[in-house]
């Protein structure tokens, strides 16, 4: 066990998740006779999910500084509705109505942002309007009608990489190129963070434990390179993957290595000391929100283009499974608790609880049953192990303070 | 320092190598289902009906519905499993709870899972556009259920009642209702629409509208509320609740001095709906039409309650599905048929069913041959 710890540095708790997740990969890829972990399928699963897991980033920071957006389903359908509506009607270059639509998500977020930091309107009341507002204008400005999207478009939602290079490496060159940057990256990462291990201690970590790590990581990736890149010709590691990790590491970067994500969760952990020491509590809350209905938009112009067409009930409940995918991801009610890794891995759970489900025939019914209990369970766990976010949210809705 | 890192990368080196070396085989072999596909499209694309590759009896054959909330699709899901299973085909029949995603992940699963026909009754028909390529690329036929497919080129054919001619049937049975029911004109009627993501729903409604524009024209008919116009009549998601307060509003609306005489509804839910908001508005009951010939309509049909409605049993449809995909099997490819719909990328091959107008006179002849509804006339 000490062996264990040692190799994967230190904290084992933060792994439960990702044990849990790669156990329930094996046991649906067992039970439905190899049908999960095929190359199709994991692409089928990212570019499926990427929209959610989008979502799922900047509900993160929402619920990190204790709020909620209960609005982003709307927001995603509306931007995507709108993108396709102006591509139609007036004829502009697609890339125009992309940004049209990100614009429409920034002013979204903005409008949510202002009722919460500047009238300090509960983020779940200001939020609950917003669904209803933008639901409602996804709806007339359609006409509860399904409008299609740019053919461009498509390749954001559910394209692949291009194929280059020789043949001889039996994959899509673009994936393996990925796939070594990403070790090269991990490596490197690893080596910096080696040398400084014993800085404060002085005690450094073992060189075993940290060549065994690397091993481990650049196995996992190097297999997860296979499975994408060698699947039929033409395909790779789908785009709107790809788009999903660039987004991950910039979230993460920006929440644990800057000012603005020190001080979203200096917000969340405890808004009065925060503003004591300099915070601006409210320039923050207005960024977050405004963050989240941003990335709204792209997740509803991946779903857009992904789904060829946009529809008067795009977005519906989406905000739950982005919420539900942060809970499973260990972030705490309360708020200040919760990281953007796992909170990827919480929403990759629930994109593979998902799909096994779906490969076993599982109907709708029960695949809902099934996901009901395992984030009842992911967070009752949690909170026992944690003893922390002992509040819920209707607590804190009906909290004096 | 220095050495250990040298050390470490040279050992990440090793082993990417050995990582990626084992992997060469893998490009043709992974997928194998994905390769000899490819070149099942390419074939299928230039050929005409008879290379059509078939496929193994007992293959796997997948049906995807929008839902099991309304009875036909429940009979559609009974009856596909049964009667696949029984031709000796390995049916995977699932529902998408009307969710577009829900139902692109269903698809994906079914082609990951071999099928070699999807049958697709779409939740949004034109949503599905890069899963059906998928579909068309992995050499998968797609057969559209009940509903076209549109803005995709990954269909192969559609089996679907006539939409414009069940619109006709319905208006005809309005006008034949008001007659029989009302006496002579003129009529103050309304008129609904169903859901406008539903492709059928506008064809259903400018079906009935050329058949009931011409009497509107010359006042036999007066549309009171002046709501004429698709968008204005439509039902949300076919959502029995939406059209109820319409009804509820129209009622108390424009209906407080005036009788309300007939009501276009596209479907059974929506008639009831009507009739229900009529009831308890204190109006005598509306001659209404009707679509599906639920048990409950028919019921109603049966009490006088509800005039009439319009049967399109489910029973053709799957048979007439059955039909093509074991003309599939045989390698025989799509049967040939002489009407296509403009989906918006390509021309769609159409196997038109005639539906059948349901009223308390002919009840029990159209369902002679249904057991369970024939019950409900007694």
């Amino acid at each position: 066990m000490k062996y264990i710890k040692q190799v994967l540095g230190g904290d084992l708790r933060q792994y439960t998740m990702v044990v849990a997740l790669g156990l329930l990969i094996l046991i649906f890829n067992i039970i439905s006779g190899g049908r999960m972990l095929t190359s199709s399928n994991f692409q089928n699963l990212l570019s499926g999910n990427a929209y959610v897991l989008i979502l799922a980033l900047g509900m993160l920071m929402v619920i990190v500084i204790g709020q909620i957006d209960l609005s982003v389903g709307s927001v995603a359908g509306f931007a995507g509705m709108v993108m396709a509506l102006v591509a139609k009607n007036y004829n502009i270059p697609w890339w125009c109505a992309v940004l049209i639509a990100l614009v429409i998500g920034i002013l979204a977020g903005a409008w949510h942002g202002f009722f919460l930091s500047q009238l300090g309107i509960p983020g779940f009341i200001t939020t609950l309007g917003g669904m209803m507002i933008f639901r409602g204008g996804v709806i007339w400005i359609s006409r509860s009608i399904s409008v299609p999207a740019p053919e461009e478009l498509k390749w954001f939602g559910s394209g692949y990489l291009p194929e280059w290079g020789p043949a001889f490496t039996g994959m899509n060159n673009s994936t393996l190129l990925l796939g070594i940057i990403a070790i090269a990256c991990y490596v490197f990462v690893q080596l910096k963070k080696h040398k400084h291990s014993g800085d404060a201690t002085g005690v450094k970590d073992p060189v075993w434990a940290l060549i065994i790590r690397i091993l481990l990581v650049a196995i996992i990736i190097g297999y997860f390179t296979w499975l994408f890149g060698s699947g039929r010709v033409g395909t790779s590691f789908p785009v709107p993957g790809l788009i999903l990790l660039v987004l991950t590491i910039i979230y993460h970067i920006i929440t644990q290595r800057t000012k603005f994500g020190r001080h979203v969760y200096a917000v969340g952990g405890n808004k009065a000391a925060a503003a004591l020491s300099g915070v601006n509590v409210k320039r923050t809350y207005f960024l977050t929100m405004m963050n989240m209905s941003f990335l709204a938009a792209v997740a509803g112009i991946l779903f857009v283009g992904r789904a060829t067409a946009a529809g008067p009930a795009d977005g519906t409940s989406w905000e739950m499974d982005a919420i539900a995918s942060v809970f499973i991801g260990g972030a705490a009610v309360s708020g200040g608790v919760g990281t953007i890794l796992a909170t990827i891995v919480g929403g990759l759970v629930m994109a593979v609880l998902n799909n096994g489900l779906m490969l076993m025939g599982v109907g709708a019914d029960r695949t809902q049953v099934i996901k009901g209990f395992v984030l009842l369970a992911a967070v009752a766990f949690d909170v026992y192990n944690k003893k922390s976010g002992k509040s819920s949210i209707i607590g804190r809705l009906f909290a004096n303070k | 320092m220095k050495k250990r890192t040298l050390l470490s990368m040279a050992m990440v080196a090793t082993m990417m190598a050995t990582t990626f070396a084992g992997c060469g085989e893998s490009r043709e072999g992974a997928g194998d289902a994905a390769s000899d596909t490819t070149t099942a499209t390419s074939e299928t694309t230039e050929a005409t009906t008879s290379e059509f590759p078939g496929f193994e009896e007992g293959a796997t054959i997948g049906v995807s519905l929008p839902w099991l909330g309304t009875q036909n699709w429940k009979e559609a899901e009974e009856m596909f499993t049964e009667q696949l299973t029984a031709a000796g085909y390995n049916p995977i029949v699932q529902a998408a709870d009307q969710k577009v995603t829900q139902q692109q992940q269903q698809i994906e699963s079914m082609i990951e899972n071999g099928a070699k026909v999807i049958v697709v009754g779409p939740v949004d028909g034109s949503q599905l556009g890069s899963v059906l390529e998928q579909a068309k690329e992995a050499g998968v036929y797609v057969i559209g259920y009940d509903r076209l497919l549109e803005n995709t080129s990954g269909v192969d054919g559609v089996v679907q009642f006539g939409s414009v001619k069940t619109g006709e049937l319905q208006a005809q049975a309005l006008l034949d209702g008001l007659q029989e029911w009302k006496g002579d004109g003129p009529y103050n009627i309304e008129l609904f629409g169903g859901g406008p993501a539903d492709p059928n729903a506008p064809n259903f409604f400018t079906g009935a509208m050329s058949v009931l524009q011409p009497y509107i024209d010359d006042g036999t008919l007066t549309v009171v509320s002046g709501q004429t116009d698709f968008t204005e009549c439509a039902t949300v998601d076919w959502d029995n609740s939406k059209a109820q307060s319409r009804m509820d509003t129209l009622l108390s609306g424009f209906y407080s001095d005036k009788e309300i005489d007939g009501v276009l509804c596209p479907n059974d839910g929506i008639a009831r709906a009507c009739i229900t908001a009529c009831e308890n508005a204190g109006q005598e009951i509306p001659v209404v039409s009707g679509l599906d010939a639920e048990n409950e309509s028919v019921e109603w049909v049966w009490a006088g309650k509800q005039y009439s409605t319009v049967a399109k049993p489910t029973e053709d449809l799957v048979a007439q599905t059955i039909e093509i995909i074991d003309s599939l099997q045989a390698g025989n490819g799509m049967p040939a048929t002489d009407v296509t719909a403009d989906n918006g990328v390509i021309d769609v091959p159409i196997y038109e069913l005639p539906p059948v107008v349901v009223t308390k006179d002919n009840a029990k002849e159209v369902f002679a041959n249904d057991p369970s509804r024939l019950e409900l006339l007694n």
